[in-house]
């Protein structure tokens, strides 16, 4: 079976095209052509001729050109007719849209789909799906509008998804926060590509440096489990697991039939495959930006960096409660600190810089720590709201961070200014955080996934 | 699963296990007993035993041999019974729990815990899918909540993590190998400074 057809088809039919504003159908197509997609774009419409300024087709075997890729939203009892002529066409992907199958109780008809895309050999998503985007080639199945959904930007992340709205969500707020992604993937019911299949994709896929995946439960517990340790072995696997209380007031009994109920054996999978388990979408955001951005961290000894006393000492908390070590500095690091800063500032470890530091300051000690073998990674502290902290401040975390030493990790809380300097730190890949809480526990993810990788 | 079959099946995976044999009459239980023992009906029928008065500990001579076996048969009622278990009393140590099941999506899976309180009330344990390797039982036990219990805290002495890490491996292997269990217990294996022994098992086909 062809998946990467999915991601990367030279032509495209939109079967259930529509020139209503209002069907789905007006709106997969609207996003084809505006999202810029660089292959043949075939609407299909019985009852048109032409939609947005394009050749309305009666059906893909109408069609001179070779499809590679269908995307279907229709009726549900139609879908499997539409996908036999697609396979008599030779189309080697489908995206199914159109829900109305297992979801809603109709098993046969999503046997019938199974069975026609068996014979065929069509690699088809969904369905009950919202299927793929890929920034790259501008594949875009998902049925919102772009001015209510942004689309991210090209990067290395990427996100498969049971639930469409869940994925709708993530990839809007993705777009926000400037992350930059390289493959979307709903695959709702799954009926013929499932979590495993997407998952192995990924995993093979050059362009995608980090997998976050989002189910609430798999097809083939065995396969998955197998396929997720095979991968995690080669890039990151961020996953977060919907539905998992249900279980956890279950487990009060103390034989091992209750205590290990579906959540805590998940949490066992990941754990044992070497996943990163987020618990909420904030994680997932706060550990993948990590992943993508920062190199291996080789150890646990963390350097703090900030101009408020407050803000190190809240950063030295999570250092502790994370089970990571303050560093000690080195005597050349102090040595060299000491000579930049004022004497009233107390060199050591966390360093408070003072509430009058600049970036000069700042860099000063950023460099020191960079180069100081006793640091693992580096954690700066930034208040915008005292007088002597402006943007300079950022075009040096920036140049430092894209030096890759070791990790460079900024927590700047704070309203509008903290906030507008933090997005242009994120978009320039610096992972930035509002809490130093999320910040360390994003690094001790990193840091026990760099040790299992460093292990292997 | 009997009681002499689940026991067999551990002694064929080489689990420490704390010897017994079961009786029908007070004259088999007082050739069998080796001071101190302890005494549990054999029953399908009986569920927690030792609230109901059907578990006797640290039984220490003849006479209270007799007393514990006749205070035991007068505690059944009219639930069927196919014997008395007469095990000698294992030394004190720390409680553990080594279990698993099989779950429906990923198979069987080994469960690890500290007996008692900690369990019940802090549901202090760790899981891992089998077959797991050294590494992973090193996992599950370093995972607990109460690890420090594990290797000695506040005057206690530590406990054999490496008999501990065989044990979670042989348990493993134990229901990785054998499709037909649902449900295994080894509750309690108490382990030492050197070594463990697990006192009860139970498995559900």
């Amino acid at each position: 079976m062809n998946i990467d057809v999915l991601f990367n088809p030279n032509s495209v039919a939109v079967i259930g095209a529509s020139r209503d504003p209002g069907k789905i159908g007006h709106v997969l197509l609207r996003n084809f052509i505006e999202g810029g997609f660089r292959g043949q774009i075939y609407p299909i419409n019985p009852k048109s001729d032409e939609i947005l300024g394009l050749k309305c087709y009666l059906s893909v075997n109408n069609i001179k050109g070779d499809v590679d890729l269908a995307v279907i939203a229709i009726p549900a009892n139609f879908v499997p007719d539409a996908l036999r002529e697609c396979g008599e066409k030779g189309v080697k992907g489908a995206i199914v849209i159109s829900g109305g199958f297992s979801e809603v109780g109709n098993v046969e008809l999503e046997n019938e789909l199974k069975e026609v895309c068996a014979k065929y050999d069509i690699a088809c998503l969904g369905p009950n799906c919202m299927g793929v985007i890929n920034p790259l080639t501008r594949v875009d199945s998902v049925f919102i509008p772009t001015y209510k959904m942004g689309r991210p930007k090209l990067g290395g992340v990427s996100f498969i998804s049971q639930s469409g709205a869940i994925g709708g969500a993530v990839l809007d707020l993705m777009a926000r926060q400037g992350f930059g992604m390289s493959k979307f993937v709903s695959y709702g019911n799954g009926a013929v590509l499932d979590e495993t299949d997407l998952l192995r994709y990924m995993a093979d896929d050059e362009r995608t440096r980090i997998i976050v995946l989002y189910i609430e439960g798999v097809r083939r517990g065995r396969e998955f489990f197998e396929t997720l340790k095979g991968v995690t072995k080669r890039k990151p696997v961020v996953v977060l697991k919907g539905g998992k209380t249900a279980v956890g007031a279950a487990a009060t009994k103390s034989h091992t039939g209750s205590l290990a109920g579906n959540a805590a054996v998940y949490d066992a999978v990941f754990k044992q495959c070497k996943a990163t388990e987020a618990r909420n979408l904030d994680e997932i955001f706060n550990f993948s930006k990590l992943f993508e951005s920062q190199p291996f961290c080789n150890g646990e000894r963390v350097g703090i960096i900030t101009n408020g006393g407050g803000l190190a000492v809240i950063a030295s908390d999570s250092v502790e409660e994370n089970g990571l070590k303050i560093a000690s500095l080195s005597e050349e690091s102090r040595r060299r600190i000491n000579e930049k800063v004022p004497a009233y500032v107390n060199v050591r470890n966390p360093l408070d810089l003072s509430g009058d530091a600049g970036a000069d300051r700042f860099e000063v000690a950023v460099q020191a720590m960079l180069e100081d073998s006793n640091v693992d990674a580096l954690l700066v502290g930034v208040l915008f709201q005292t007088e002597s902290i402006d943007s300079r401040v950022v075009s040096m975390l920036v140049e430092a961070s894209n030096l890759k030493k070791k990790p460079l990790l900024v927590v700047c809380p704070g309203g509008e200014y903290a906030e507008v300097h933090g997005r242009i730190l994120e978009n320039c890949g610096v992972p930035t955080y509002t809490s130093s809480a999320s910040a360390v526990r994003s690094l001790r993810k990193l840091v026990d996934y760099s040790k299992f990788m460093g292990k292997k | 699963m009997e009681y002499v079959d689940a026991v067999a099946l551990i002694k064929k995976y080489d689990i420490d296990f704390a010897e017994g044999s079961i009786v029908r009459s007070v004259d088999e239980a007082l050739k069998a007993a080796e001071y101190p023992v302890a005494l549990k009906i054999m029953s399908d029928e009986i569920s927690h035993k030792s609230d109901k008065g059907c578990v006797k500990l640290n039984v220490k001579d003849e006479d209270s041999l007799r007393k514990a076996y006749s205070e035991i048969m007068s505690n059944v009622g009219s639930a069927k019974v196919d014997g008395v278990l007469v095990q000698r009393m294992a030394k004190p140590g720390l409680e553990l729990i080594v279990g698993g099941r099989r779950d429906k999506q990923f198979g069987p899976v080994v469960l690890f815990g500290l007996g008692g309180i900690f369990v019940e009330v802090f549901k202090d344990f760790s899981l891992r899918v089998c077959p797991i390797d050294r590494n992973d039982a090193l996992e599950m036990i370093s995972e607990m909540k109460a690890y420090q219990l594990l290797t000695g805290a506040r005057g206690t002495k530590p406990v054999d993590i490496e008999a501990i890490v065989d044990l979670l491996q042989k348990a493993s292997k134990l229901l990785y190998e054998n499709k037909q269990i649902n449900e295994m217990d080894l509750n309690p294996v108490i382990a030492y400074e050197k070594g463990y022994c697990a006192v009860d098992v139970r498995v559900l086909p």
